[in-house]
């Protein structure tokens, strides 16, 4: 019935409904969480997604937006209920060169956009790893960052204005596409709410010119602990690289055995990636005071990319370096708290130290600038003694991490893997403060139910569709209870 | 003054359905904005540093700390807060977040949303809330902090903020050069300035009467910043010198800068495309009227208008004028009143926060509508 209904407004092919062809919505990019989704509907233009939006309210039903699924925390999950899939909304509505501004659908992926400006001398900002398949609307939710995000701050940055269909089906515009406005940033708390808020039709983001000079340096260095002391002296420095990326030994030489060698050096134990630009002769400057932390730091070498196909090769080592994990074992699990930056070394030598006492392999790969950091462990979900050691160990980081003053996700979002940390961060009163923000955006809970704030922390949800009390009251279980899972391969 | 004490105060209002009038140091007040409230909760008492570490380039102040106490702070550590709103430096960060206050600075560095990374409130009902956190990076929970910011005090008083600091360059030289020619050549210079590669911390276009005020000359002027280490610098300054003849001026003129609001009675910026403003602004700046200063930040897209009490400007004519600036300028463009006189505050300004989605923000955070009730035309 709900599915005739739907495919009246999108087409039949646009509906699915078997639980065959929905196991492939039954995850996101954490694939150690699966919620097998009642059916997945795929509006093919702003139109259709708003009469979507618009029947599900008269239904009250819930649902789950959803871009390309490479989120990292889960929140793309549709538990029994409804997905939305925005992948067809992939127009690019306008470019306007001039004002350095586009707008576009939302499931317009990341990287196209950048190649469509890039021939202006223009490029969109953040830049997350997936940027070959996420989407902006996908951005937009998790307020997505990436590595050059250290200079160039995230997508909240970058984001002028959005039109959001709520999910009562009410069409709202926040922010202002001119520039400036008066009135509550309505723009800046739909940014990052994770889909809980409504679904974003249309984005107009902010360009960036094309910077004059960009130079990669690789540093590399013989313990962990000394390029945890450089990053920390350079940011110490004042001087903003566009991008300052952490590999310890463990990532350098899985990396150096896939598909994706970069060339980094197989014996060190870990490298720094630093990208400086700007005006060529600043960054000249920048690069030899850089060059000279590193080496007073304790660099066996720095080395600077000689030419862009050089510049790219060490780049894309970077970016793929969570799928050549699949290399070690089947399932892979990462982290994503972000630590004072001073706190580098500290936090680093306890990851080992964790590590050991687990007797798991911990990887990491992160953005360091940003202290944002990515601990991940491949390991075998089939082998529960494993999984129970990878489960305590990752507990333990975190906890480190918030005991250091630090947060649980500085990019990729609460969703349903970091629900369980949200109270050791927030207090009740917070909390609740979040959950009536989201009540007024979706004041029956219907978009995207169960995530990012937990149920029971908020007052007064009760008896509302689609809340997901029971489901909530398991997902939002303490520390202990399953924070993170193994992601299947 | 504590969070604890600003929270029982709005607690105290509460029981005795008393709303409060919320002030940081008193500074710039309600800029003439109609508040409905006989008491007054000041934050004044509550200033200092909570934490500074500068290794993470990261603030944490009490919401009545002064702009300048932040200043002095942090250049002994050689950073700064590169925040530099209109107005006095003793006024409070608290209130420069509460009403979203930002200066020349902002078109390199963010607005002040960009630079706040967490903030703590007492919301109406008098409960303590943390948005955000104390590193540069976060995503956890829904965004309060952004939301805070430039909420003119209705949703909460901000009690407490983090705040990300930069490091000062290790060079920061100013320039002037005469806008006086025709307002071609003027355009020209413009957008020569905006296209090219050059990367001003700031650049604002001053028109003669705002040059004036701040001792710059007699005609039309643009300010230009530029920092960073010697050799960027020098590059810049050698390519500015290509496109125009600049004079070196004192860093301290951006002081002068923030006071050019002077005693106006009204200050109104218009946010519009970055190249609209380009095309209009020779004009714009020629247009000599003595009691109006008129400063444009043409990266930012933004126009700022300050307008002296004697000068006889109905306020409904002036919107009208701005009305049809915008229409000539073939589109929409923000227009934000930052102050009027109290009287016709209402008649110019309809409200900001009329839509149902603020509405139902307001009711929530301030369901007895205790604090500030009134400043956003509500
Ligand atoms: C290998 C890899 C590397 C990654 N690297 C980074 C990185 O460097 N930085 C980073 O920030 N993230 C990174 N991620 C995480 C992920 O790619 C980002 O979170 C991305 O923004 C998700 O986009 P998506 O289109 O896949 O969204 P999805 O996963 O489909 O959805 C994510 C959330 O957004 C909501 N949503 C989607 N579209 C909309 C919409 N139009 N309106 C409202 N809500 C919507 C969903 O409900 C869900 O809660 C990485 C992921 C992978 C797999």
């Amino acid at each position: 019935m709900v599915a005739e209904r739907l495919a009246e407004i999108v087409g039949p092919a646009h509906v699915l409904s078997r639980q065959s062809e929905l196991l492939v919505y039954n995850s996101d990019g954490l694939p150690g969480y699966r919620r097998q989704p009642r059916l997945a509907v795929f509006p093919g233009t702003r139109d259709e997604a708003i009469a979507v939006v618009r029947f599900l309210a008269a239904e009250r039903l819930p649902f789950v937006p959803r871009g390309a699924g490479t989120g990292l925390s889960g929140g793309a999950l549709a538990d029994d209920i409804v997905v939305v899939g925005l992948h067809r909304l992939k127009k690019i509505i306008s470019l306007d060169v001039e004002n350095r501004r586009a707008t576009v659908e939302p499931g317009v992926v990341n990287l196209r956009l950048n190649k469509h400006v890039a021939p202006h001398g223009l490029l969109y900002a953040p830049d997350p790893s997936s940027e070959a398949a996420c989407t902006i609307g996908g951005n937009v939710a998790e307020n997505a960052g990436g590595p050059h995000c250290l200079k160039y701050g995230v997508t909240l940055n970058h984001v002028l204005a959005m039109t959001v269909v709520l999910p009562s089906g009410e069409i709202v515009e926040l922010g202002s596409k001119v520039g400036e406005r008066d009135g509550y940033d309505l723009r800046g708390a739909f940014i990052g709410s994770e889909g809980c808020f409504g679904l974003a039709l249309e984005i107009t983001v902010k360009l960036t010119p094309k910077p004059q000079a960009v130079r990669t340096l690789l540093a590399d260095f013989t313990s962990v602990d000394k390029a945890a002391h450089v990053t920390s002296a350079i940011i110490a420095s004042g001087i903003v690289p566009a991008a300052l990326e952490f590999m310890d030994g463990a990532t350098i030489r899985v990396v150096e055995d896939s598909i994706y060698a970069a060339g980094y050096p197989r014996d060190a134990e870990a490298i720094l990636l630093i990208e400086l630009d700007g005006l060529e002769a600043g960054v000249v400057a920048d690069q030899e005071t850089v060059r000279r932390i590193c080496l007073d730091g304790g660099a066996r070498q720095v080395r600077v990319a000689r030419d862009d196909a050089e510049r790219m090769k060490l780049w894309q080592g970077r970016k793929k370096a969570f799928g050549a994990m699949g290399r070690l074992a089947p399932h892979l699990i990462v982290q994503d708290a972000v630590i004072p930056r001073t706190k580098l070394p500290e936090i680093l030598a306890t990851i080992h130290a964790v590590s050991e006492k687990y007797s798991v392999m911990v990887c990491n790969v992160f953005h360091a600038g940003d202290g944002n950091l990515h601990p991940n462990i491949a390991y075998s979900a089939d082998d529960p003694a494993e999984s129970e050691r990878v489960h305590k160990a990752m507990v333990e980081i975190m906890q480190a991490c918030i005991a250091a003053g630090g947060s649980i996700t500085g990019e990729h979002g609460v969703g349903l893997d970091k629900l369980g940390y949200m109270e050791s961060i927030f207090s009740e009163t917070s909390l609740n403060a979040m959950c009536e923000l989201r009540g007024v955006f979706d004041p029956e809970r219907r978009s995207n139910p169960g995530k990012v704030v937990p149920v029971h922390a908020c007052k007064e949800w009760h008896g509302i569709p689609g809340s997901a009390k029971s489901r909530g009251a398991r997902e939002a279980s303490p520390l202990e209870a399953e924070p993170s899972r193994p992601i299947a391969r | 003054m504590s969070t604890e004490r600003v929270a029982a105060a709005i607690r105290d209002s509460v029981a005795a359905s008393r709303p409060l009038r919320i002030s940081g140091r008193g500074m710039w007040l309600d800029a003439g904005r109609p508040v409905r409230a006989d008491a007054t909760l000041s934050l004044k008492d509550d200033s200092g540093v909570v934490s500074y570490v500068p290794g993470d380039l990261t603030l944490t102040v009490r919401a009545g700390t002064p702009l300048a106490e932040i200043a002095d702070v942090t250049s002994e550590r050689d950073q700064w807060l590169p925040l530099d709103p209109y107005g006095s430096p003793d006024g409070s960060i608290g209130a420069t977040l509460a009403t979203a206050s930002a200066g020349p600075l902002a078109s390199s560095f963010g607005l002040a949303r960009d630079l706040v990374l967490g903030v703590e409130f007492v919301n109406g009902s008098g409960e303590t809330i943390r948005g955000g956190g104390k590193v540069v990076k976060n995503v956890a929970g829904f965004d309060l902090s952004r939301l805070l910011t430039g909420s003119w005090g209705t949703l909460g008083v901000i009690t407490e903020a983090t705040l990300r600091l930069y490091a000062r360059p290790a060079v920061d030289r100013t320039f002037v050069i005469d806008l006086g020619g025709p307002e071609k050549h003027v355009t020209s210079i413009v957008r020569a300035i905006v296209t090219s590669p050059l990367a001003p911390y700031a650049l604002l276009l001053l028109s003669a009467s705002a040059a004036r005020s701040i001792g710059v000359g007699e005609s039309p002027a643009c300010l230009i910043r530029f920092g960073g280490n010697e050799a960027v610098v020098r590059a810049q300054v050698g390519a500015l010198s290509q496109l125009s003849r600049p004079e070196e001026l004192e860093t301290k003129i951006w002081l002068a800068v923030r006071q050019l609001d002077g005693n106006s009675h009204s200050t109104i910026r218009i946010s519009s495309l970055p190249q609209r403003v380009v095309a209009h602004a020779a004009r714009m700046l020629h247009e000599d009227i003595p009691f109006i200063r008129t400063s444009i930040d043409p990266r930012r897209g933004i126009l700022r208008i300050a307008v002296d009490s004697d000068g006889e400007v109905d306020q409904r004519e002036l919107r009208a004028d701005l009305r049809v600036t915008e229409e000539n300028g073939g589109g929409a463009s923000e227009v934000i009143f930052e102050k009027l006189p109290p009287e016709v505050w209402a008649q110019v300004s309809p409200s900001v926060v009329a839509d149902g989605l603020s509405r139902g923000i307001r009711t929530a955070y301030d369901p007895h509508n205790v604090l500030n009730p009134g400043i956003l035309g509500d």
